[in-house]
């Protein structure tokens, strides 16, 4: 039991580390901001923590009733991608909209 | 003003065919190039019309949109959608315009004949009756492109959608704006059995009727 829960750790620290080593690549890139940067740095490295010292949240998973810190982060993280799922349908939906108003204009004045 | 809107993408080989047999029955042509690959505009620039450009390919809809809009601004009163495939002939235009003197829109609807791709009739047929049961509106065929409205129509059947659901889109609002509306027959040629609606284009238009019974 301990070394099945051991093994999610370590995987969970691999991906922490690993998103940790994207968003600095990204920044070297300058593709994000030292503001972006800086948060998404904060919240890996806040994963690597969580994913080492569960029990840091077992006043939260306690007073909400879940029986597992497990269970808490299997259920907040399907919130989390249903909801970034849903901001990004209404990006790429408001980008379709703003490209094809440009596109019309270009073509109108390039007529 | 009478217009004649004709999208085209990749049309390459027709594209003159299709404008210099619509000549015969209108001046104003707009063709609109949504992003082609080949030369559909400089064949169109040949032909001396109206040819509009997509720097990118964002579909019918939003082709046929960027005439109608254009036309709109031009003084257009009346407004011919005509496929740049050679799928329509252009000899009907005048019967279009005809019909279009006592209604809103004018819708073609293709004949079943055995030309007609099976898929393509069992698709249509589905949809006619989904739009039927949605909308209330009886049609032969929901998919045609060939369609004349007037600019005041228009206004009220402006779609939003970029695809090939624009078509079932401007019925939708037909029924739901309660625009009197007419079909003709016409007669089809399939020129190239890889263009048009697919199977898959058919699952989000039924999906879409279903949303804009909702959402609208």
């Amino acid at each position: 039991m301990t070394v099945g829960i051991l093994g999610i750790q370590i995987l969970g620290i691999l991906f922490g580390l690993f998103m940790i080593y994207y968003v600095f690549l990204h920044r070297k890139r300058k593709e994000l901001t030292i503001k972006e940067y800086s948060f998404w740095i904060f919240l890996w490295i806040l994963f690597i923590i969580l994913t080492l010292f569960p029990w840091l949240l077992n006043p939260i998973v306690q007073s909400i009733g879940f029986a597992r810190t497990m269970d808490f982060f299997i259920v907040a993280g399907f919130m989390f991608l249903i909801g970034s799922l849903f901001y990004i349908y209404l990006l790429v939906r408001g980008n379709q909209k703003k490209i094809e108003e440009i596109v019309r204009k270009v073509a109108f004045e390039k007529k | 003003m009478k217009f004649v809107v004709i999208p085209a993408y990749n049309e390459e080989n027709h594209i003159k065919q299709v404008i210099s047999e619509t000549k015969k029955y209108i001046s104003n042509i707009i063709v609109v190039d949504d992003g082609s690959k080949d030369k559909t505009i400089e064949e169109a620039k040949k032909e001396n019309v109206i040819v509009l450009k997509h720097i990118i390919n964002l579909g019918k809809g939003a082709a046929l949109k960027t005439g109608c809009d254009y036309a709109i601004e031009h003084g257009a009163s009346q407004i011919i959608a005509l496929d740049a495939d050679t799928q329509h002939e252009p000899l009907q235009i005048p019967d279009f315009f005809k019909e279009l003197e006592n209604v809103d829109v004018v819708l073609g609807y293709r004949k079943l004949n055995k030309e007609m791709p099976s898929i393509l009739k069992l698709g249509n047929w589905f949809i006619n009756k989904i739009t039927k049961l949605l909308y209330g509106i009886t049609l032969h065929d929901t998919q045609c492109g060939y369609r004349a409205f007037t600019a005041d129509a228009y206004k009220q059947i402006k779609w939003k959608a970029s695809n090939y659901s624009m078509e079932s889109e401007m019925i939708a609002n037909i029924g739901k704006k309660r625009l009197k509306y007419k079909e003709i027959p016409i007669k089809t040629i399939y020129a190239d059995k890889y263009k048009g609606t697919t199977l898959i284009d058919g699952i989000k238009i039924v999906c879409n009727l279903f949303w804009w019974r909702l959402s609208k």
